[in-house]
């Protein structure tokens, strides 16, 4: 019945035209509004009310440039950080112990022995160049298949256009036509020593990787021999070959409680062998230090046995240590450091938290699952990490180029690590694969840091240990513990005093928190309308309102034209104007309705008198009472 | 004739334009006016209100929100210029710093002899006489003897003096003399010198050349300190006169400190290193210093893609008395910056691979008026006498080295030349020794304002290191690594290495997380004023148009008013004055109508009829009057007003 009556009256309005001009609707609006500014304009006098007119543009506009920057503010996500320091009770960081050493070399000698004849041999010609008086009288013929696929060479480049390449073991030179050697030229005074790498044996695709030293150039090519020999052994052996955690961790003290090795979690890490975890919150709960001081860290006596390291393998003796958090795979090369032996080192630890937003506040990941790289170190139930997702990346790429997986990083499954009887090649595609810098942007970006960024900062200080007076009693108690023997095995080379421990602030976290969320952007654009001209939402409903009543009148007054429009083509018709659509309305609901010659009621009006006359719309001829005034004009 | 089109003018601009007072008449009715119109609440509520403790409840509440406003508005714009900070962690492909290595020894002994060999003589010649200590007796004694022969007037100007405490007497080293001291005593180490025990303090004594009697006598506790001390003092004086590249010959050649390079996976060598030459350091070697252009950058963390080094450190021929310590030092810093070795190097020992871990932060302060900082250091009135990009230590240092130019008129050996001047030497010079002292201590009692002049950089990269040490090469690998070294060295060098000749360095990217700390203004002009607006809405609903409006009524409207009753008073005292004069009375309805002379005035009250009447008429209707039908319609503003229901209410009432 409403809905009948509305459209009724909507109808009537239709015909009847709006009832009010936009002029009246806008003074209406600027009366009754509770905007602040237009109200004056109609208020006052010729002269100010062009004033406030211009005032109010100029307010409004000010609140939507006003408003255009903090929705702006509000897209860019920016953060405030806030920052803590303090004491408190902490998961003590899993701190992992290596050797720099591999392997014990009295185990992996029978493996190595041909590779450590020939480089030993190489060196004896490389010192004493001259092929006349050096000792030729190596007994056993020398196993020249390692040599032939990667050979050491040295390059005379004293004529820089034609350089001469002379390999160690063959007397021939040849005059490098089509070899271009990779990388700077070196001095030209000094001979150089290169190890070139082919893709493929015999074939003239050969790179020389240039080394401005000879100790360098050895030792890469003692790794990458001994890589290819050493991925080929089973990994149970490869453990077995290494360090053992008895024979390793002489003595350990957590806070005043005593451990052993035995609670030190194995892992087999591809450079240092095997390495000890002490506190690796995998299962069990991680251990929580409450106070800070040595006397509440952890205490190790670590014994690296120098005698026993493999002497072209690795140059640098010490233990290798890193601290990091319980979920978190550690990645010595990078964040590792070095405890050197016959000292004792102590190291002190602050805890820097970093704790972010992700999306869309920074760029970061919160635990990597939407990182488009297949993390390889998810098989040691380890979390992700930018470091394990750079080499998972790294591995990924070189199983897809060169057909098998690089030694120094875990396997995807059903790959093989390379070596050089069945990836002849691998080492030429590994270097230009490692040296590629696309590859590593391409890693770089992939792979996201993680939301919360944890770091040990560490206060090292040495001190020289055992002193020379309680040398003798320390060594003695440490070898009879371990070996069971009254004979001092140890000596100052090997042993090495560990102390780890929180400092006095442990703790540093700097957490970030949304600067600005979408109640600042709502007060700060309340604020802002408020500001300028005293509005609110409502003042928005109230000018939306206007507008669909303009609207409203828009489209009434073009139906009107339309109309007119027909009439005057069906007046061309009929010369004698018949009563309009309209007038047949009017004439069915206004009983006193007369078709008179009728033109718009505004112009028949006189003119205006002096005083105006009350409201135009009681001068209207009222229509019937059940279609009153339409509610806005009351 | 030549007046009536001006006249014209005036009367349409009058016209088209009214020029007319206030809308009421009086101050009070103005008030009124304002309370019942204005768009902020609460006044109306005053007018509005019945009942004189009602009305006071508003007036108060009305005052309390303004002193409200008031106060949190100062509030806000008290806390404008304050910075909020961020933190952001970006993982990316990082610059490679620069890293500068210097042997600690700056120039080779053997080759700094026929330089100072007196110097040295003249120490070895105090050691004995003061410590008994001699290498061996013929030698120093054949030096004594020759001494004598070959004196030097600068080494007799400013000896070693072994002073007996507070008896303020003091024993020459040459002549065996002993000398009143007289002026003051500086303690090079002051509060440690134990004034009770009267031990023989050694010490040195400068004078002011000019004025004998002005001397300063500088002493030590220990002799360590005061030989060192002495030592540095005329081997300075000895080094000014030596040219810049003569120096550089003495010092090491990039092939005589650097082994072997290793960056990033390749190779490198001395090219990739540029020389720089330090003071008081000799040649140092900056990796990466981008003087070539391009700087390089590291995509990979860890060991092995950094910066690996072997450094030959020829430990026999280091300066007995100059340096002490064997080794390198190192300092990491950007391309930009000049690296001050001697302040902030870090050591590097020989036989030992040093494994630096670097973490990089960057670090901006906002400047004025957020805080005290320069940005490029061109606000600062020191001219930055170094060749790099602006810092704190840089200014300090000019800021020292330029008062030294001005007072003692020559330059410190151990900074940069400021044009126009030369290193200071005895020969031209011969006060200024006395005079850097002095000045010296001035700049550390912070009485020559550098430390005021000079502000902090605005932004500033830091690397901070993780140092640890191993050892190398470890005993099994030493024999081989010694041969390889030795050879790659080449024939230049006919002895086999020693491994305490030897040092590893590597410096390398711990992770590639670039840390930027920022600060960022907490507050901007759009959130000021958005705030301003919050408060202004949140207690009175108020905005800038009330903030117009209150200007427009409380002042220029109260004081046309105030102007034109008191030119009334005048007006009127003058015509009462005049009339007085002539004898008339007053009109008295002269005051009362001033309000209807005025067509556009609106009175609050609701004109009567009367009133009404008496309002002109419009000149421009033809038409007759008809009787208003309503009295609100009588009122002279636009048709479309409306009486609000309250004040017809009042109005009737």
């Amino acid at each position: 019945m409403n809905l009948k009556k509305y459209l009724v009256r909507a109808l009537h309005r239709l015909q009847k035209g709006p009832g009010y001009t936009y002029k009246e609707l806008l003074v209406w609006y600027c009366d009754n509004t509770n905007t602040h500014g237009p109200k004056r304009i109609i208020k006052e006098g010729p002269k100010k009310k062009l004033i406030w007119f211009f005032l109010t543009l100029l307010f409004a506009s000010l609140v939507f440039w006003q408003w255009g920057i903090l929705i702006n503010t509000y897209l860019s996500y920016n953060v405030t950080s806030s920052l803590s320091i303090g004491f408190k009770t902490m998961k003590f960081p899993a701190v992992t112990v290596c050797n720099a050493n591999p392997f014990k070399y009295s185990e992996v000698k029978h493996l190595l022995k041909e590779l450590d004849r020939l480089i030993e041999a190489a060196l004896e010609r490389i010192l004493q160049p001259m092929p006349g008086n050096s000792s030729d009288n190596v007994s056993p013929p020398l196993d020249l298949e390692l040599w032939n696929q990667i050979p050491l060479v040295l390059i005379d480049e004293h004529d820089k256009d034609n350089p001469i390449i002379l390999d160690i073991f063959e007397t021939n030179q040849t005059t490098g036509g089509n070899k271009t050697a990779m990388g700077n030229k070196t001095s030209v005074s000094s001979l150089a020593a290169l190890c070139p790498q082919c893709s493929h044996q015999g074939s003239d695709n050969c790179t020389y990787r240039n080394f401005s030293s000879a100790a360098q150039a050895v030792t890469e090519w003692y790794i990458l021999q001994s890589t290819s020999i050493l991925s080929k052994v089973p990994l149970h052996e490869r453990i077995r070959m290494g360090y053992q955690a008895e024979d390793m961790i002489l003595a350990c003290l957590y806070g005043a409680e005593p451990c052993n090795y035995k609670n030190f979690t194995q892992i087999y890490h591809p450079d240092h062998g095997n390495c000890y975890i002490f506190n690796w919150g995998m299962d069990e709960e991680a251990l929580n230090s409450s106070n800070p001081g040595a006397e509440f860290g952890l205490k190790l006596i670590l014994d690296i046995s120098q005698q026993d390291y493999i002497p072209y393998l690795s140059s640098a003796a010490g233990a290798r240590l890193m601290l990091h958090q319980q979920r978190s795979f550690p990645f010595l090369k990078d964040q590792g450091i070095y405890a050197m032996a016959g000292t004792e080192t102590s190291i002190g630890v602050l805890v820097d938290e970093l704790e972010r937003m992700g999306y869309p506040y920074s760029d970061c990941t919160m635990n990597g699952s939407d990182i488009p790289v297949k993390n390889l170190y998810s098989q040691y139930n380890t979390s992700y990490s930018i470091q394990a997702c750079l080499r998972s990346c790294f591995q990924n790429h070189m199983v897809e180029i060169c057909g098998c997986g690089h030694y120094m990083f875990p396997l995807p499954e059903g790959v093989n690590y390379c070596n050089n009887e069945d990836n002849p090649g691998w080492a030429y595609c590994y270097s230009s694969l490692r040296s590629s810098i696309k590859q590593r942007q391409v890693c770089i970006d992939s792979c996201k840091e993680t939301c919360n960024d944890t770091q040990y900062k560490m206060t090292i200080s040495m001190a020289d240990w055992p002193s020379e007076a309680s040398e003798d009693w320390i060594f003695h108690i440490l070898s009879y513990e371990r070996d069971m023997s009254t004979n001092v095995t140890l000596d100052r080379n090997g042993i090495i005093k560990l102390n780890i421990y929180f400092q006095e602030y442990n703790y540093r976290t700097i957490s970030e928190s949304a600067a600005t969320t979408i109640v600042w952007l709502l007060s700060s654009l309340g604020g802002q309308f408020g500001f300028w001209m005293g509005g609110s939402v409502l003042c928005l409903i109230e000018f939306g309102e206007i507008i669909i009543d303009s609207l409203w009148i828009t489209i009434i007054h073009v139906i009107g034209w339309c109309k007119g429009l027909k009439q005057r083509r069906a007046r061309a018709r009929f010369p004698d104007a018949p009563p309009t659509v309209s007038e047949l309305v009017e004439a069915h609901t206004n009983l006193g309705f007369q078709p008179e010659p009728a033109v718009p009621r505004a112009e028949a009006l006189p003119p205006e008198p002096g005083t105006p006359p009350p409201n135009y719309d009681s001068l209207r001829v009222q229509p019937l009472h059940g279609l009153g005034p339409d509610s806005d004009t009351e | 004739a030549a007046t009536a089109p001006g006249k014209k003018i005036t009367a349409r601009l009058k016209r088209t334009l009214p020029v007319r007072g206030p809308q009421a008449p009086t101050l009070s009715e103005l008030m009124r006016w304002y309370c019942l119109n204005t768009n902020t609440h609460g006044c109306r509520r005053i007018v509005v209100s019945r009942g004189r403790l009602r009305r006071l409840l508003w007036i108060l509440l009305t005052l309390s929100a303004v002193g409200l406003i008031l106060w949190q508005c100062a509030e806000l714009l008290m806390n404008y210029y304050s910075a909020s900070v961020s933190v952001t962690v970006q993982f990316q492909k990082l610059p490679f710093p620069a890293v500068t290595i210097c042997n600690i020894n700056p120039y080779k002994y053997s080759a700094m002899k026929e330089y100072l060999s007196e110097l040295d003589k003249e120490t070895k010649k105090a050691l004995e006489t003061f410590y008994g200590f001699s290498e061996g007796k013929s030698k120093v004694r054949r030096s004594v003897d020759e001494w004598n022969s070959t004196g030097s007037d600068f080494f007799q100007q400013i000896p070693l003096l072994k002073v007996e405490d507070f008896s303020r007497t003091a024993t020459d080293l040459h002549s065996g003399q002993k000398r009143k001291i007289e002026g003051s005593v500086f303690h090079k180490d002051s509060s440690i010198v134990n004034s009770g025990d009267s031990n023989d303090i050694i010490g040195f004594q400068l004078c002011d050349a000019n004025n004998s009697s002005e001397c300063a006598l500088y002493t030590f506790s220990s002799g360590v300190n005061a030989i060192q001390e002495w030592y540095k003092l005329h081997y300075m004086n000895i080094m000014a006169q030596i040219p810049l590249e003569t120096k550089e010959k003495l010092s090491y050649s990039a092939d005589d400190l650097l082994l072997t390079c290793f960056f990033d996976g390749l190779s490198c060598d001395k090219r990739h290193f540029t020389r720089f030459h330090h003071p008081l350091h000799g040649n140092c070697y900056t990796f990466n210093s981008g003087e070539n252009g391009t700087i390089l950058s590291t995509s990979t963390g860890g060991s092995e893609y950094g910066l690996q080094v072997v450094l030959y450190i020829d430990e026999a021929d280091y300066n007995p008395f100059l340096v002490t310590s064997t080794g390198a030092k190192i300092i990491v810093h950007d391309q930009n910056e000049y690296p001050f070795i001697e302040d902030i190097g870090t050591e590097i020992e020989t036989a030992a691979a040093t494994s630096i871990g670097m973490h990089f932060t960057r670090s901006r302060k906002l400047s004025k008026p957020y805080s005290d900082c320069t940005e490029t250091g061109a606000d600062i009135p020191v001219e930055n006498l170094y060749n790099k990009s602006y810092s704190l230590q840089i200014c300090l240092h000019s800021c020292f080295q330029k008062a030294m130019v001005d007072s003692c008129g020559c330059a410190q050996y151990a900074q940069p030349l400021p044009t126009g001047a030369e290193y200071c030497n005895y020969k031209k010079n011969p006060n200024w020794m006395y005079c850097y002292y002095r000045l010296h201590e001035k700049f550390v009692k912070e009485q020559l304002g550098c430390q005021q002049i000079c502000k902090d950089a605005c932004s500033f990269k830091e690397w901070a290191l993780t140092t640890s040490i191993a050892q190398w090469p470890s005993t099994v690998s030493e024999d081989w690594m010694l041969r390889v070294l030795s050879w790659d060295k080449g024939q230049k060098l006919n002895k086999k290495l020693n491994k305490t000749d030897l040092a590893n360095l590597m410096v390398f990217y711990k992770d590639l997380n670039e840390r930027f700390i920022s600060e960022n203004p907490a507050n901007t002009l759009v959130i000021l004023l958005s705030n301003f607006g919050g408060q202004l809405g949140l207690w009175m609903s108020c905005s800038v148009v009330c903030v117009i409006e209150i200007v427009e009524v409380f002042f220029i409207d109260s004081l046309s008013i105030v102007m034109r009753r008191q030119w009334q008073r005048a007006n009127k005292w003058w015509k009462d004055h005049k009339r007085g004069s002539l004898g008339k009375a007053p009109q008295a309805s002269d005051l009362e109508r001033q309000g209807h002379h005025n067509p556009v005035c609106i009175d609050e009250d609701l004109p009567t009829f009367t009133t009404a009447l008496r309002l002109p008429l419009p000149q421009d209707s033809p038409l007759p009057r008809t009787p208003p039908p309503n009295y609100s319609t009588l009122r002279l503003e636009t048709a479309f007003t409306e009486q609000l229901p309250d004040t017809l209410e009042l109005s009737q009432h």
